[in-house]
């Protein structure tokens, strides 16, 4: 009941929050890729992408995630509207 | 032919020689024959921990280097039966050895021992890649922290990448904090690390009052750590032991309404 309170008050447990963290952190350790090599790839997707529909280079965004030994690479960008 | 277990978490100060200590004193226990092996060349504590200090004449280096033999170099308990030490060099580095000589130590010891656990140094360099060399198993030892997990996720790579089979214990957990939403729980490790659980062993003051006198706390067997590190001890040899059940007044309470009571 404290836990349900004090979420409420605060938001998340610091529990949550470590979770949280080390999803994130193990998903970056697991696939080796050093912080420049990620902006590389980001880059070279969003260009391949503008190839065939108008997008904002700086929009694109890459998330990699695990859930237990897998891990997932999930690249999201907004379309520009066409003729905009 | 025994089993070589290597004790390993990447992370150091995680409790990876007092789990050793304790493990091994438990199969010695439970009948079987165990030798320990401090792999951290240049950092020994595995004698310490034991409480074998002033017994040490030879070690892992001087086996390996033939300068005694390998038998000669184990120390015997004298509060157990069964149950040896081959300390480290306290004066070499981790170079001075490399994999295929702690192979075919490991391979010696299987001949004469049922179980031969390998107190793995701390980090993912040579002390670690000549501790897993002759392992036929892992024990990643993790508390439930961030950091901790971290470091037991990147061994756990590398020992799958060296076919190694990894189980794990979760070191250190505190109910009262788990419950208060402050300490990721035995299922959040293992969630994450998706790996098969030996264990959980308990906060426990008793383990800081043993280690200070050098003798492993499954010898005197009260606390809760040491029951827990018996049961470990136990499922390692193959014996079949039932989840712990909450106990307490409102696990009771729980059960006796019908209410799940295994610990989150």
């Amino acid at each position: 009941m404290w836990n349900g309170i004090k979420e409420f008050l605060t938001g998340k447990s610091s529990r949550e929050v470590a979770k949280g963290r080390l999803h994130l952190v193990l998903a970056h350790d697991r696939t080796g890729l050093d912080g420049a090599r990620l902006h590389e790839m980001r880059q070279e997707i969003a260009a391949v992408i503008a190839k065939y529909v108008p997008i904002d280079a700086d929009m694109v965004e890459i998330q990699i995630e695990t859930r237990s030994r897998e891990t997932q690479l999930t690249v999201s960008s907004p379309i520009q509207p066409r003729n905009a | 032919m025994g089993r070589a277990i290597v004790i390993t978490s990447g992370k150091g100060g995680v409790g990876k020689t007092t789990v050793t200590a304790n493990l091994g004193t438990a199969l010695a226990q439970l009948g079987h024959s165990a030798v320990l092996v401090d792999a951290d060349i240049g950092l020994r504590n595995l004698d310490v921990v034991m409480g074998l200090e002033n017994r040490i004449v030879y070690h892992l280096v001087d086996a390996i280097r033939g300068k005694c033999s390998v038998q000669k170099a184990l120390i015997k308990d004298r509060r157990m039966e069964n149950l040896w030490m081959l300390p480290a060099s306290q004066t070499d580095d981790k170079d001075s050895v490399s994999p295929e000589e702690m192979k075919s130590l490991i391979w010696e010891l299987k001949h004469t021992h049922d179980f031969v656990l390998i107190d793995c140094p701390a980090g993912i360099e040579q002390g670690f890649k000549n501790a897993i060399a002759g392992a036929d198993e892992a024990i990643v030892v993790a508390t439930p922290e961030v950091s901790s997990i971290r470091d037991a996720d990147r061994v756990v790579g590398l020992l799958a990448a060296s076919d190694i089979p990894v189980r794990l214990i979760v070191n250190r957990i505190s109910q009262a904090l788990v419950k208060r939403g402050d300490m990721l729980s035995q299922s959040d490790v293992i969630e994450i690390l998706a790996l098969e659980l030996l264990g959980t062993i308990p906060l426990d003051d008793q383990i800081v009052a043993t280690t200070n006198k050098g003798i492993p706390a499954v010898l005197e067997g009260k606390s809760l750590a040491a029951k827990e590190l018996l049961r470990i001890a136990k499922r390692i040899s193959g014996l079949e032991v039932e989840d712990r059940v909450a106990s307490g007044f409102f696990a009771r309470i729980g059960r006796a309404l019908g209410l799940s009571a295994t610990p989150a």
